[in-house]
């Protein structure tokens, strides 16, 4: 056969006369977009994907239906060729009725894969579960019980009934995984020679080590504290994470070749000049460890306590004098965290004082009934006016009573104090609950922000220091989450890889496809309530510090995991659709507008049919007509309604399918998906 | 004496039949006139039509007739006498619509009694395919085609004996197929054409498919198209009975036979490889090109594919010759082209003229301008593929590339006018509504694209613009111009382009102040109550459907604009002139 050569993106290719410019750009490993285009079927020309431009030609060219010429100039990527693709695809989104991923994967920070490994669960592979988590979260069993589960606030079975019970399911594979004895231990990549400083093993710390070592970087955690885990280990209190547990996945993360040094600190017994000198990457993820101050007069007195501070020290074993009656000021974890510490050091009367009420509270409400339950009083909509002293101490609590006002910046309503009117708190011991601050010692070349936290960028961690990047509490906003911090870890391990192996530095936000879903399109799932964890009675479980929760049974835990509603697309990984739409920026939303209706159709041909999600390639159509020989589908209606349906709507036709699957196979999107199959 | 009357689908639907039956109720078993029919005249302004002749010669032309004329006219040509009719004689600024024109493709229409073959060969009829059977080779009629410089009248205006030469060129069974799915909002030429002057088509059919070499002959009619299919099919019949078509025809050799397929009615099946696919049982929806037709068309054989127009003036060129046809038009665009003028002007119906009158020649010298006391605002051309000509650029010529350069097209004749009233971006969405509906649904950029243009244009016409909604629009279009698969959808744009090129303040009208300034747009108007002329006679508040209107008796009434419909029933009943509209 005659052999052309033509030129495609500057690059010379041979072909053979008659082939089109998609085939041969094909061979040659020149990917064009198409979505309506499979070797083995006729030309049809559709999605207008595959423009491309010709020299001489005055028209764009469908690459998939031209026939290449010999001596051909071809662009794939002109200005003219991708507005008119970056077009068609914003079209085709502006009509796509479906979730990508669920609701639960794109609220978690870190993004991780929940419906993939809440399956593996289901279908009872805690190990591949946990290698799935894992590629986002090294410390699955530890997160697993302290995450206050943003992801479970989005789940969609909270629609049906309760949400699932993503948090405790993590910690259960996690706690199954690391008891096996053959736990998941990732692959390295081959070493790479470059060597990066991690200050600080807490949560993003150790996330960025982990995530570095993966990728072949040889990584030296520094940490100021006796133990890695940070304020995983140093912040909570060991009856919500048993620090063995968390030991034993900080231990996962040494197996993995990741260098751990503790009791070294920075500005102290190192600079960030010899760190820089030393290493070719530093990153910066020191914390948030100190307590901000009650904020009123007296809060010097002795007994006046930073809540950080105090469950430092119960965490390290260090002697903590706490009187009979402690009032705990603020509304968030760190409050309960240290509410219900106090309760287990021996106080009599523990309060809380917080100036909004409960459902302004930013600590979790399970928290808040936990510690009612072991006998915390809450004194909602009081404010420290003064910590009363007697001798330089503590004795007492000046309480401004407060009301609610009108919303705030937050949505929250604001407090406003009520005049004159005071409560007085007969305590001994005050603990400040109110936040965290960075301290900025060693980090004084860093630019730093009017909070005292690096400046560093949201994307790439970097800070204004060459080689230098930062991540978690001491970032930016400041203190958050543990999850947050990983998920920051994650980022900037990926920067600093970049950074040292000199890939771009732009981290775009994947587009994601998503679909509004409300309680009535859910009205026919069967209602399967959600697990309760078992949990110690308070009276006993308020006099040490195991354990609260028990975990769930193996039973519990598959059960509990086939209630997840698989929200995300089947066949996200291998979407072309999506794949195309990521390629380059794009902005579907500016042609919102009808969607044409998402419904499921079932008795199309044993395979589910999802609507929304079919983009009119025809390739079913075209594959059960020209290959399978049976011409079972076709395009039904005409303009934008336009469906593939039975040919002349004749559900009669189901009966002659063979189940042969080619068209489920071909179809480039996850409209089709083969009953009885994941 | 002949009574003729006009009983184009224009005349019937004016009411011809009417007329025809009063006639025949009072004409007795022996008349001194014989009662005829004819298709199309163009004039359908003034249908029903009833013409009087005397022999061959017109006596009167009779507008507006209706069943009550009937007693005057039958003694009008019983006795000769035509003072009893006068009052119904055309007048002579109308008769001026006829007489301006130059008709080839239109030359019988109106004349002939398209139900008997042999008016038409009284006409002239067949004695082209004769002179081309009996004395010329095929590719001696395609150079007389090339001589003559004729284009597709469908729309795009390609070179016609280009695509003869092609499909001749190609071997194996060739098909020769008619493109009668005329289906441009306001285009009616063509079906006038096949109602009136059947056997025109037939002859420049067969001429065709000499020229080609086609064993087969196929008119794919529109279903909505009863009478022109009902008088084609008696034309194939006539024209089997006298040896013009099947085996051996003249005598010559040459066998063709013609076949009807009456399509189910979509506009894409008017773009060819769809109505190939429509032609083979399929759905109708484009295919690539290429292949071309004349490479691999109707059933995967060689075919040719023109317009009903195109057509209609083949025989004409075989019998005046080519160079006939050429000194007519100008130098890029050949001999004459067909509009059917509607919309707001005075004079509405068929006009024919030589290419290179303008565009004020037909639309004010020969349709008599706008109807009332309006103004022009501006001309759509080529329907829903086409684009609108301002005021500004009315001495534009009738000349394929002089079109091409306002935006617009010559496309297949449509010509909608608009006068001052006609709120521009309403026009727009009116075809976008068209194409949205019409396409296919096969390529994306023609089934998404349209619809977002048709809600963007609908939200404009609402009141719920946004700014940067015209850039998006021109956005849109630019890159369905570019990427839609099928010369529908890469046209389809064209209505909102160009009026966003020339009218790109009414536009802006709409997003900023919300306010449609022709006063169309029912979403945007504004009623009101003159409190000073209202009576309080509570006739509107009265037949308000939706009650937007209180007050008490005799005084002032106010409407609720938010309540309002703007159907404008109130301002209609006013007898007080009280309720403006803004």
């Amino acid at each position: 056969m005659e052999t052309i050569q033509l030129t495609i993106d500057g690059r010379t290719v041979t072909g053979r006369a008659g082939q089109t410019i998609l085939a041969i750009a094909a061979e040659n490993g020149i990917e064009i977009p198409n979505l309506c285009y499979d070797k083995s079927l006729k030309i049809y020309g559709a999605c207008g994907l595959c423009v491309v431009e010709a020299e001489n030609s005055p028209k764009l060219l469908r690459a998939c239906a031209t026939k290449a010429s010999d001596g051909m100039v071809v662009r794939t990527d002109t200005p003219r060729a991708l507005q008119a693709r970056k077009v068609a695809l914003e079209l085709l989104l502006s009509d796509h009725e479906g979730d990508c991923k669920g609701p639960c994967a794109l609220r978690c920070p870190a993004h991780t894969e929940v419906q993939a490994y809440i399956k593996q669960i289901a279908l009872g592979n805690d190990r591949e579960a946990v290698a799935i988590i894992k590629e986002k979260i090294p410390l699955p069993a530890s997160i697993g019980r302290v995450c206050p589960h943003p992801c479970e606030a989005d789940c969609r079975r909270g629609l049906v009934e309760q949400p699932l019970s993503i948090a405790y399911l993590k910690a259960f594979a996690a706690d199954r995984d690391l008891a096996s004895g053959d736990p998941f231990r990732p692959t390295c990549q081959p070493d790479t020679g470059k060597r990066v400083a991690v200050v600080g093993g807490g949560p993003a710390g150790l996330s960025a080590a982990y995530y570095l070592r993966l990728a072949g970087h040889r990584v030296t955690v520094l940490d100021a504290m006796p133990e890695m885990g940070g304020m995983l280990r140093y912040g909570i209190p060991e009856y919500r994470l048993p620090k063995r547990v968390l030991a034993r996945e900080i231990e996962e993360i040494r197996q993995t070749g990741v260098e751990l040094v503790n009791g070294v600190r920075l500005g102290r017994d190192m600079s960030l000049e010899d760190l820089r000198k030393e290493y070719d990457a530093v990153l910066l993820a020191v914390g948030a460890w100190r307590s901000r101050g009650v904020g009123c007069p007296g809060e010097n007195l002795t007994g006046v306590l930073g809540g950080i501070d105090f469950l430092r020290a119960v965490n390290l074993g260090e002697s903590v004098s706490i009187g009979k009656r402690v009032a705990v000021v603020g509304g968030g974890n760190t409050a309960m965290d240290a509410c219900r510490t106090a309760v287990r050091c021996g106080a009599e009367r523990v309060y809380v004082v917080y100036r909004r009420t409960r459902a302004e509270a930013p600590a979790e409400d399970l928290e808040i009934s936990e510690a009612i339950e072991e006998g915390v009083e809450f004194k909602f909509l009081t404010n420290p006016a003064q910590v009363l002293g007697e001798n330089g101490h503590v004795i007492g609590l000046k309480l401004q009573v407060m009301a609610l006002g009108e919303p705030d910046a937050s949505g929250r309503r604001r407090p406003v104090p009520m005049e004159n009117t005071f409560e007085l708190l007969e305590v001994d011991t005050v603990i400040a609950a109110i936040g965290q601050d960075c301290d900025p010692a060693g980090l004084s070349q860093v630019s730093l922000s009017r909070k005292g936290t690096v400046e560093a960028d949201e994307t790439t961690c970097a800070t204004n220091l060459e080689g230098v990047f930062a991540a978690g509490d001491a970032t930016n906003r400041g203190a958050s989450i543990a999850i947050e911090a990983i998920a920051e870890g994650d980022r900037a391990a990926a920067a600093v890889d970049a950074w040292l192996t000199g890939k771009p530095m732009n981290f775009p936000e994947p587009y994601y496809s998503k679909k509004e879903v409300t309680a009535e399109m859910l009205a026919d799932r069967e209602k399967k309530p959600r697990e309760a964890m078992g949990v110690r009675a308070p009276d006993v479980r308020r006099r040490d510090f195991d354990s609260v929760i028990q975990g769930f049974s193996e039973a519990q835990a598959r059960r509990e995991a086939a209630r997840c509603l698989e929200c995300g697309c089947h066949d996200y990984q291998d979407c072309r659709l999506i794949y195309f739409a990521n390629q380059r920026p794009i902005q579907p939303e500016r042609f919102a507008g009808e969607k044409h209706p998402g419904f499921k159709e079932q008795a199309l041909v044993s395979i589910e049919r999802d609507q929304g999600k079919c983009v009119l390639c025809a390739l079913c159509v075209r594959a059960c007509r020209e290959q399978a020989g049976k011409g079972l589908l076709g395009l039904v209606g005409r303009g934008f309604p336009t469906v593939i349906r039975p040919e002349f709507q004749d559900s009669e036709a189901v009966r002659d399918c063979a189940g042969c699957h080619l068209c489920a196979d071909l179809c480039p999107t996850g409209a089709l998906k083969i009953l009885g199959k994941r | 004496m002949r009574l003729v009357i006009g009983e184009g689908s224009c005349g019937v639907a004016a009411g011809a039949g009417k007329v025809r039956q009063a006639l025949q109720e009072r004409m007795g078993p022996q008349e001194p006139f014989t009662l005829g029919s004819t298709g199309c005249i163009g004039m359908c302004f003034l249908e029903p039509i009833v013409e009087l002749y005397d022999g061959d010669a017109l006596l009167r032309r009779l507008v507006r007739v209706r069943p009550e004329d009937a007693g005057d006219i039958l003694q009008a040509a019983r006795s000769g006498e035509l003072e009893g009719v006068e009052r119904l004689a055309i007048a002579p600024e109308d008769a001026a619509f006829l007489e301006r024109q130059t008709r080839i493709v239109l030359r019988n229409c109106g004349r002939i009694d398209p139900k008997n073959i042999e008016d038409y060969r009284r006409a002239g009829g067949y004695q082209a395919l004769e002179k081309v059977l009996t004395s010329m080779t095929p590719e001696q009629v395609i150079e007389e085609i090339k001589i003559s410089g004729l284009a597709g009248r469908g729309g795009a205006g390609f070179p016609t004996w280009f695509k003869w030469d092609a499909a001749r060129k190609n071997a194996g069974p060739k098909h020769l197929i008619c493109n009668a799915d005329e289906g441009d909002p306001g285009a009616f030429m063509d079906r006038a054409v096949i109602e009136s002057d059947p056997h025109s088509l037939i002859e420049g059919m067969l001429i065709g498919a000499y020229a080609i070499g086609a064993a087969e002959m196929i008119v794919y009619v529109r279903a909505e198209y009863p009478l022109a299919i009902v008088h084609l099919e008696l034309a194939i019949e006539q024209a089997r009975q006298a040896g013009l078509l099947e085996e051996n025809i003249l005598g010559t050799g040459f066998s063709c036979d013609m076949r009807i397929k009456a399509g189910a009615g979509a506009f894409v099946c008017g773009e060819e490889t769809a109505l190939i696919e429509s032609l083979e049982g399929k759905r109708g929806m484009p295919r690539l090109k290429p292949p071309f037709p004349a490479e691999r068309g109707y059933m995967d054989e060689p075919s040719n594919i023109n317009n009903v127009e195109t057509f209609a003036n083949v025989a004409w060129i075989l019998q005046h010759g080519g160079a006939a046809f050429a000194a007519i038009g100008t130098e890029n665009s050949k001999g004459t082209k067909v509009f059917a003028l509607t919309g707001k002007i005075r004079r509405g119906g068929l006009v024919e003229v030589p290419m290179g009158k303008t565009l004020r020649h037909v639309i004010f010298d020969i349709g008599g301008g706008i109807r009332g006391d309006k103004t022009f605002k501006a001309v759509q051309m080529g329907g829903p593929s086409g684009g609108c000509i301002p005021a500004s650029l009315l001495d534009t010529v009738i000349d394929y590339k002089a079109l091409s350069a306002t935006g617009a097209i010559m496309g297949s004749g449509g010509m909608v006018v608009m006068d001052e009233s006609t709120c521009m971006v309403g026009m727009a969405k009116f075809f976008l509504d068209f194409t949205a509906k019409e396409s296919c649904g096969k390529c994306v950029h023609c089934r998404l694209g349209t619809k977002r243009m048709q809600e963007i244009l609908t939200r404009l016409t609402e009141g719920r613009g946004k700014q940067g909604d015209v850039e998006l629009l021109e956005e849109l279009c630019l890159a369905i111009k570019d990427g839609a698969l099928c010369g529908l959808g890469q046209t389809a744009p064209n209505p909102v382009l160009t009026t966003i090129r020339y009218f790109r303040e009414e536009y802006d009208r709409h997003i900023q102040d919300k306010k449609c300034p022709a006063g169309e747009c029912p979403a945007l108007r504004r009623y009101a109550i003159d409190p000073d002329r209202c009576k309080g006679c509570t006739l509107c508040a009265g037949k308000c459907p939706v009650g937007a209107i209180r007050g008490q008796a005799k005084q002032a009434h106010e409407i609720d604009p938010e309540v309002c419909i703007r159907c404008d029933q109130c301002r209609q009943l006013c007898r007080f002139d009280a309720i403006s509209v803004e």
